[in-house]
Formats: C-alpha cells, sequence, structure tokens
C-alpha cells in the first residue's frame, strides 16, 4: 500500500550526479561532432569571401550576396517546392501501406515492416542510379515504350525536376512509413468499433476516427521526408543532370567547385533557418492536433 | 414472457483456429425493459456474445432474434444498439459534447436538435457544464458516465455494458453501479451487461445467466440463482456454500456421510446421489448438543470477524463448514470451542431440484 521508499544509501542527490555522470560521454560527442562543427559553420559564414582561410574580421557580406541574389531566392524557392511535392507524395504513397501494416493482425506483420524498410538497407546513391537505369532517355521505361512503338521521341523523365521527384519520393518513403508507424500510437479497434455501433459506416469511420487519429504520424512522417528532401544534394543532382538548382546542389557545388566556402556556409546557415521554422510549426500543429 | 424483446437461440462460436467453440449453444430470451446480468468467470464467454448481440464479429450458428426479426445480416452500423465498452473508447479527439453528438450526427440529425439531446443526455448522467472538456481532463466515473450517455442518446434498442465498472475503485463503483440501473429503469432501455462480480450481476439485474466455459449454466431471477441454483458450480459462482454429496433414503431426507441425516425442502427420488448445500448464513448455533437430523456438531477451527458478521470455520466430521453470525447474537463461539450448528430443513437447498 505504501510507496516504494528509495534505498537509505541511495539519496536523490547521488542519483543525479549519476545521472549527469552518464550523460556525459554522449554530451561531449554531440559538443565535438555537432556543436563545434556547427558553431565553426556559423563563424565562417561570417568571414570575408575566400577559400578556406577566413580573416579575423566579421562581415554579414555572404548573407547580403545570397539573400539580394535573385537565383538564389529561386534555389531557394525550388528547394521548397520540392521538399513540398515530395513529402506530400512521400507520405500519400506511404500512408495506406502504415495504416495497413499498423492495423493487420497477420502474423506475418513484424516481416512485411521490415520488407517496407527494407530499401533503406542499400544507399541512396545506388538507388539513385537504379532510377537513371529505369528513367533515362535510352532506360527500361523508354525503351519499352519505344519498342512498343507508343512513343516516337523518348518522353523526359530524368535530367529534369520530374526524375528527381520521381527518385526522392521512393528513396524517402520507408522513412515516412516509418515515421507514421511511430505516430500511430492513438489508432485502437476498440475506438472504430464504439463509432461503428454509433451508427457509422467503414467511410466515416475512416473519416472521422482513423483520419484524425493518424494525422500526428502523418504530420510527423511529412516533416521527416521535408526535411531530408530539402537537405539532399546527391539525388537531385544526378536525377537532375545539373539542370535542378536547389540548396543542397548549391551549397555542395560553392564548397567543392567554386571553392566559396563562406558564401557555402551562409547557404547552409539559411537551410538551417528553414529548417528551425519548419520544426517550429510542426510542433504548434501537433500540439494544435492532440489538444 | 409473452412477447421477449431479444432472443438467442443455439448461439455457437468457435474462434478461427480454436480446438472447442467459445460460445456453445447459447439461447435465452429477454423482455422489452428488463436488465440481464452476464455473469460467469474469465474466459467463459461473456464478451463473445456481447460482440455476436452487437454485431462485432459473425456467430459460427445460431440466430438473434430483435422484435422477432433475425439480425444476424444486419451491420454493425445499422442494428441501433448502444454499446459501453470496457475502457469506454471514448473519443480522444473530440470534446465530451462531440463524443455524445457523434452517433446523432451519424443520423444525420440536425444541428439545434442535436444539441438539445446532448445537453439532455449530459445532464442525465449529471455531467452538465462539462461539455467543453476534453476527454481525456475527464476521471474515470466521469468517462463512464460520458460513455454511456453517448450510447444512449442514440435511443438504442439496446444497450450492451462490457465490465462498465470494473475501471473504477470500489467506492466509485457502489455509486455508479445504483447511477447505471436508475438510468436504465428511467429509459426503460432493455439492456445486457457483462461481470464477474457477483455483488454486481445480484444488486443490479433483474434476471442473471450464469455462464462456464461457453455454457449456459442457469437463467433467472437474482432470487431464483440463488435460492434454487441448478449446479454446483451456480451455487459455488454465486455466494459461497457448503455443499454434500448424499444420497436420497426418503421423499425429503438423504443420508451424508459422516454426518447423517439431512432434511431438505423438496423430495427427490428415493436411491439417488445427490449434492445438498448449505449457505453459511441460513446456520444457526444449537443450544444444545443433542443429535438428530440437520444438525452439525464440529470444533471452530477459526473466526473471521467482518464487522456485522462473524464467520466461523468448523472442522465438522473432517469437512471444513462456513458458517456466519450475526455479532449481536450474545456470546459468541472463540477459536477451539465445540459447538453444534443447525439448519432449518427449507434452508437446505437440493442442487438442480428446482426449487422454490
Ligand atoms: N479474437 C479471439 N480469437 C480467438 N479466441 C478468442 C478471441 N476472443 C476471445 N477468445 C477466446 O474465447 C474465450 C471467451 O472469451 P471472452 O472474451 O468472451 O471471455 P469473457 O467471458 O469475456 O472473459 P473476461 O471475463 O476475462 O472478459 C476465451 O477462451 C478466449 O481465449
Ligand atoms: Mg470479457
Amino acid at each position: 500500500m505504501s510507496a516504494t521508499a528509495y534505498p537509505a544509501e541511495c539519496p536523490a542527490g547521488r542519483n543525479r550526479l549519476i545521472v549527469l555522470m552518464l550523460l556525459v560521454p554522449g554530451l561531449l560527442a554531440l559538443l565535438c561532432t555537432f556543436l563545434l562543427p556547427m558553431a565553426w559553420l556559423a563563424r565562417a559564414s561570417l568571414s570575408a569571401g575566400g577559400m578556406t582561410a577566413f580573416g579575423s574580421e566579421l562581415t554579414l557580406a555572404n548573407y547580403r550576396a545570397a539573400l539580394t541574389d535573385p537565383f538564389y531566392w529561386q534555389v531557394g524557392l525550388n528547394t521548397l517546392w520540392l521538399g513540398v511535392t515530395v513529402s506530400v507524395f512521400a507520405v500519400l504513397l506511404g500512408y495506406p501501406i502504415a495504416l495497413f501494416l499498423a492495423r493487420t493482425q497477420s502474423r506475418w506483420r513484424g516481416v512485411l515492416t521490415a520488407l517496407a524498410v527494407a530499401p533503406l538497407l542499400t544507399s541512396a546513391v545506388v538507388r539513385t542510379y537504379g532510377w537513371m537505369v529505369l528513367l533515362g532517355d535510352r532506360g527500361v521505361i523508354n525503351s519499352t515504350l519505344a519498342a512498343l512503338s507508343l512513343t516516337d521521341a523518348p518522353i523526359r523523365l530524368s535530367n529534369n525536376s520530374l526524375g528527381a521527384n520521381i527518385a526522392l519520393i521512393e528513396i524517402l518513403m520507408p522513412y515516412a512509413i516509418l515515421a507514421m508507424l511511430a505516430g500511430f500510437g492513438r489508432l485502437n479497434p476498440a475506438l472504430e468499433e464504439a463509432a461503428a455501433m454509433l451508427g457509422a459506416n467503414r467511410l466515416r469511420v475512416f473519416w472521422r476516427i482513423i483520419l484524425p487519429l493518424s494525422l500526428p504520424g502523418v504530420l510527423t512522417g511529412a516533416l521527416l521526408v521535408f526535411v531530408l528532401a530539402i537537405s539532399s544534394f546527391v539525388t537531385p543532382r544526378l536525377m537532375g543532370g545539373g539542370r535542378v538548382f536547389v540548396l543542397g546542389t548549391e551549397i555542395y557545388s560553392e564548397a567543392t567547385v567554386t571553392l566559396n566556402w563562406p558564401l557555402a556556409a551562409a547557404l547552409a546557415m539559411i537551410l538551417l533557418g528553414i529548417f528551425s521554422t519548419v520544426i517550429v510549426l510542426y510542433q504548434r500543429a501537433l500540439r494544435g492536433l492532440e489538444g | 414472457m409473452a412477447d421477449p424483446h431479444i432472443i438467442v437461440e443455439d448461439l455457437v462460436k468457435t474462434y478461427p483456429g480454436a480446438a472447442r467453440p467459445s460460445v456453445d449453444h447459447v439461447s435465452f430470451a429477454l423482455p422489452r425493459g428488463e436488465m440481464l446480468a452476464l455473469l460467469g468467470p474469465s474466459g467463459c464467454g461473456k464478451t463473445t456474445i456481447l460482440r455476436m448481440i452487437a454485431g462485432l464479429i459473425d456467430p459460427t450458428a445460431g440466430h438473434i432474434r430483435l422484435n422477432g426479426r433475425e439480425i444476424s445480416q444486419i451491420p454493425v452500423y445499422r442494428r441501433n444498439m448502444g454499446m459501453v465498452f470496457q475502457a469506454y473508447a471514448l473519443f480522444p479527439h473530440m470534446t465530451v459534447a462531440e463524443n455524445v453528438a457523434f452517433g446523432l450526427e451519424m443520423r444525420n440529425i440536425p444541428k439545434s436538435e442535436r444539441a438539445q439531446k446532448v445537453a439532455r443526455a449530459l445532464d442525465m448522467v449529471k455531467l452538465g457544464g462539462l461539455g467543453d472538456r476534453r476527454v481525456t481532463q475527464l476521471s474515470g466515473g466521469q468517462q463512464q458516465r460520458c460513455a454511456i450517455a453517448r450510447s444512449l442518446v442514440i435511443e438504442p434498442e439496446l444497450l450492451l455494458l462490457d465490465e462498465p465498472l470494473s475501471n473504477l475503485d470500489a467506492k466509485l463503483r457502489d455509486e455508479m453501479r445504483d447511477e447505471i440501473r436508475d438510468i436504465q429503469r428511467r429509459t426503460g432501455v432493455t439492456a445486457i451487461f457483462v461481470t464477474h462480480d457477483q455483488d454486481e450481476a445480484l444488486s443490479m439485474a433483474d434476471r442473471l445467466a450464469v455462464m462456464s466455459a461457453g455454457r449456459l449454466e442457469q437463467i433467472g431471477t437474482p432470487r431464483q440463482i440463488f435460492d434454487a441454483p441448478a449446479s454446483e458450480f451456480v451455487a459455488g459462482f454465486i455466494g459461497a456454500g457448503n455443499f454434500f454429496p448424499g444420497r436420497i433414503s426418503a421423499p425429503g431426507l438423504a443420508e451424508v456421510e459422516g454426518i447423517g441425516t439431512l432434511a431438505f425442502d423438496g423430495a427427490g427420488t428415493p436411491g439417488d446421489a445427490v449434492k445438498l448445500m448449505v449457505r453459511p448464513h441460513r446456520l444457526k448455533l444449537a443450544q444444545d448438543a443433542a443429535p438428530g437430523p440437520n444438525r452439525f456438531a464440529g470444533q471452530v477451527e477459526k473466526v473471521t470477524y467482518r464487522g456485522q458478521i462473524l464467520t466461523l470455520a468448523v472442522d465438522v466430521a473432517g469437512r471444513r463448514m462456513l458458517a456466519d453470525m450475526h455479532t449481536h447474537a450474545g456470546a459468541l463461539p472463540q477459536t477451539g470451542d465445540r459447538i453444534t450448528l443447525t439448519v432449518a430443513p427449507v434452508d437446505v437447498t437440493l442442487i438442480g431440484g428446482g426449487g422454490a
């Protein structure tokens, strides 16, 4: 009946010390691999242009250069648009799969879930090359269409933003499925039964119960895919054939081709700003959903 | 029962892959406005019966008739039954009022009428004023009332309750017991509720169905079940009892080994092996130790004080008997005392004998 007492020799103060000590390795790793590089990046974005040697003076010139150049505004819009289309389609396509996996009573459920996320076992680069083989002008789809004499000229499925979208949607869908599964905790068969008892047919059960209760998962899946999509550069670069300009590809080329590290750093900081804004909006929305 | 509201006939449910049926040829009928308790130990198939009536699972065989009409083919959402789930199953993304209004909305009742009905239903369960709360902000008892309001506001043909009180603490359970009974009487809705608590069943139900391992052991009024149990299982499940195997020697008399002759209420067929039962509270202390029928001489092994009553465990010829004494009965026996207990023949029940 009485609450379990803590053993006398282990007072709360000592517990706290142990907790702190256990946190130290993780915090150190985070500091070295994340916080210090981020600080370095922020510092670099405030340096005068040049290669990798930064002067000591601080300047906002890089941000000014990025924010006054219409090209970078276009790149920013491209990035956001890519993020939106990829997350919308990845979630739309992944939702039925995630819902099925969450609700099935099958004993193969574990295997099916593993299958759904198995593409994560191969690298995004490999899968991008796979899509190039499929979607290229002389790829599987176009040569099949040509062989059947259905088309005169190849349909442009790659080397443009359509190809980048298709490949990114497929590559990121497993993340969407995983995130949605994790966010479907409030789905409960008893609620569906209660709704049916109150007169809701299957369609209305879906609209009024399943959909609203699964929205937090949908939101989480969309956020994850959005963040991964706007920070991607391998897939947009390869599938876009150099014709798709997004922040990821531009940061990459500023850093490795033009060798303007301060500008690359400023663009990265802007991307980081977009991330933060999206995450704040996401948390607002989630709180609204869960009341 | 001239015109039963609901009739269940030879209902069978065998879950896929199960070796034996979970519900095995169960039949009963219930008149309009009555409350039936389905009582039995865990796993005996109570929930399964309720879910078949609700239409949430399909029977393997048998019929369910409502107002004389077979309903097995009617889908859940057209059966117009209210159900209170064990864990309430309130919609967490809606307010209390929205939960209650859900069924009305599904019936396309206009908004103003809906609001009126919801307000009335919430008042009935004493939740008036809490309509705008999130259901996650309600206490257990309030959630339960909300679930009841939600299932009654649609004016259901039948109200089904699956262990509606099992998530509440003892005090609240007593309160809600009376309240559910009261609401059911006032609305006149025919109700079936599942429980494995005999007190709950005895105090709430007009009619009681005792189940064991998928079969219906007995159905009757609480009084019939308590005083004239059809089997030792029923007798033991509803209240405590002292059981004696015996053989009928003459109409109304049975010989019990080690005890002697027991006179009981009824006749029986001489020569039959039978079971007799005496409820602990029907035993009385004898003033003298003279031998005779319906007397049990023994030694008190244990005394348990329970407020108004005292339960004695008495060793009678190697058999442990329980006897309840009122604590105002003067000098009370102590552990180790030799005592003699008596019982009137009307209080000795022949199990399965039909009885009073
Ligand atoms: N979905 C199912 N699949 C297979 N077997 C089931 C299923 N549901 C119940 N059973 C089995 O059917 C039997 C009856 O179950 P039921 O839930 O009706 O019992 P109950 O009387 O309601 O028990 P409790 O008091 O514990 O709720 C049990 O043996 C149970 O294991
Ligand atoms: Mg049950």
